[in-house]
């Protein structure tokens, strides 16, 4: 999922930069005094997250955990998974510092789309009723992701069609086991801190 | 339902490891440059085209992975030389080789080949003693076997520099926390004094 530097092409990573640095000062705006513990929560599970591999059949994937982070933080999300990808850069060479934008808006921007969509959904009705609309915000934000990684890869040269395919499909069971997480941990939040989650997805 | 996991299982397996850190890495061999591609999770780049271009750019050659994810490339320049490969998905392995060590594997049979048009005797009385036990196809063949054993061992290397230890991920989560709570530290700060 982390693109890494030189595969992009110069105009591509200018783009995401500038679209990341756009996406993140809309966040850090909308990061008021009480969410931003939320936010250093889900930027460190974010870090972490990217450790847990699953083993599938001869390979592995790991974990991304960012839609969660955008369900529960909406804009948000920006800033705390731009950190995430930031530490995971330095410190564990995944991705690179120049790919930093492209990679973070491919992560970051799904994550906030998943919330426009189901942030309404998720705070309505019954808990399970939200962790079923957590787990296919969760879904939805890899497959948004594995798209726009593709989308990354397409206009800097690969072929569109097979990149995608092929990033889409390695993620399915990520997106599976994602789904679930995710379902679980809006569950356990809208049961013992229901205030967690933004009253309705505003622009 | 038990199908539709099967099938599943069929369509992914033949799947390259996505999520893993490139490893590529090129040794002198002999007059030879080789090479290694592969993911940090172990497993090899296996016929991957590897394009050889000098620093600028500039298309050198080209050169394929066999299935352990080596390759072997013979400079005939003393530049420097640049080794990509794309193996799909974002993954695109990158490997240099300074000018200073392709002369060292130019070097092994250049000045031999160059000092034996100009002056061959000489040459040859200068040089023989020195070697006079082995011949070159006995240090070929002793390069070789040191090759060979060192290769695992080069591999393990790579392996253990892609290791993340526990103190990395705790200073990373550290960092996350100081980060975090100096921007709560700021946005009290601005509210208090509102």
């Amino acid at each position: 999922m982390h693109i890494v530097d030189g595969a992009l092409s110069n105009p591509v990573v200018i783009a995401g930069a500038v679209a990341a640095a756009g996406g993140i000062a809309i966040g850090l705006r909308s990061l008021t005094l009480e969410r931003i513990p939320a936010a250093g929560v889900l930027s460190a599970s974010f870090f972490v997250a990217s450790l847990i591999h699953v083993p599938i059949g001869p390979s592995s994937v790991h974990l991304i955990l960012n839609g969660l982070a955008g369900l529960l933080l909406g804009w948000a999300a920006f800033p705390a998974l731009f950190v995430g990808l930031l530490l995971q850069a330095v410190f564990f060479g995944f991705g690179g510092l120049t790919v930093l934008g492209v990679n973070a808006l491919n992560i970051a921007l799904p994550a906030v789309v998943a919330w426009l969509i189901f942030g309404r959904l998720i705070g309505r009705g019954s808990p399970l009723h939200g962790a079923i609309w957590g787990g296919v915000g969760g879904a939805f934000a890899i497959a948004g992701t594995t798209g726009m990684v593709a989308v990354s890869l397409a206009v800097s040269g690969d072929e569109f069609i097979p990149a995608a395919k092929l990033v889409f499909f390695a993620h399915i069971p990520v997106m599976a086991i994602e789904a679930v997480l995710t379902g679980f941990a809006v569950l356990l939040a809208r049961k013992v801190k229901p205030d967690l989650f933004l009253k309705g997805a505003t622009l | 339902m038990k199908h539709v996991i099967l099938v599943l299982t069929l369509v992914l397996t033949p799947l390259p490891a996505l999520a893993h850190k490139v490893i590529a890495g090129v040794f002198a061999a002999g007059d030879a440059i080789e090479g290694e591609i592969g993911f940090s999770n172990g497993d090899m780049a296996t016929d991957t085209e590897v394009i050889v271009t000098d620093e600028a750019g500039i298309e050198l050659g080209r050169a394929m992975t066999d299935e352990d994810g080596f390759f072997t490339f013979v400079p005939t320049q003393a530049i420097t030389h640049v080794f990509r490969a794309d193996l799909g998905a974002g993954h695109v392995a990158e490997a240099t080789m300074l000018a200073a060590d392709v002369v060292d594997i130019l070097g092994e049979e250049a000045p031999v080949a160059a000092a034996a048009e100009q002056a061959p005797s000489a040459v040859a009385a200068a040089d023989t003693p020195t070697v006079a036990a082995l011949t070159d196809a006995q240090r070929k063949a002793m390069a070789e076997a040191v090759r060979d054993e060192i290769r695992p061992l080069r591999r393990e290397i790579a392996a253990y520099k892609e290791h993340n230890s526990f103190q990395t991920i705790l200073g990373g989560i550290g960092y996350i926390a100081g980060l975090f709570g100096l921007g709560f530290y700021l946005a009290a700060r601005r509210k208090l004094a509102v």
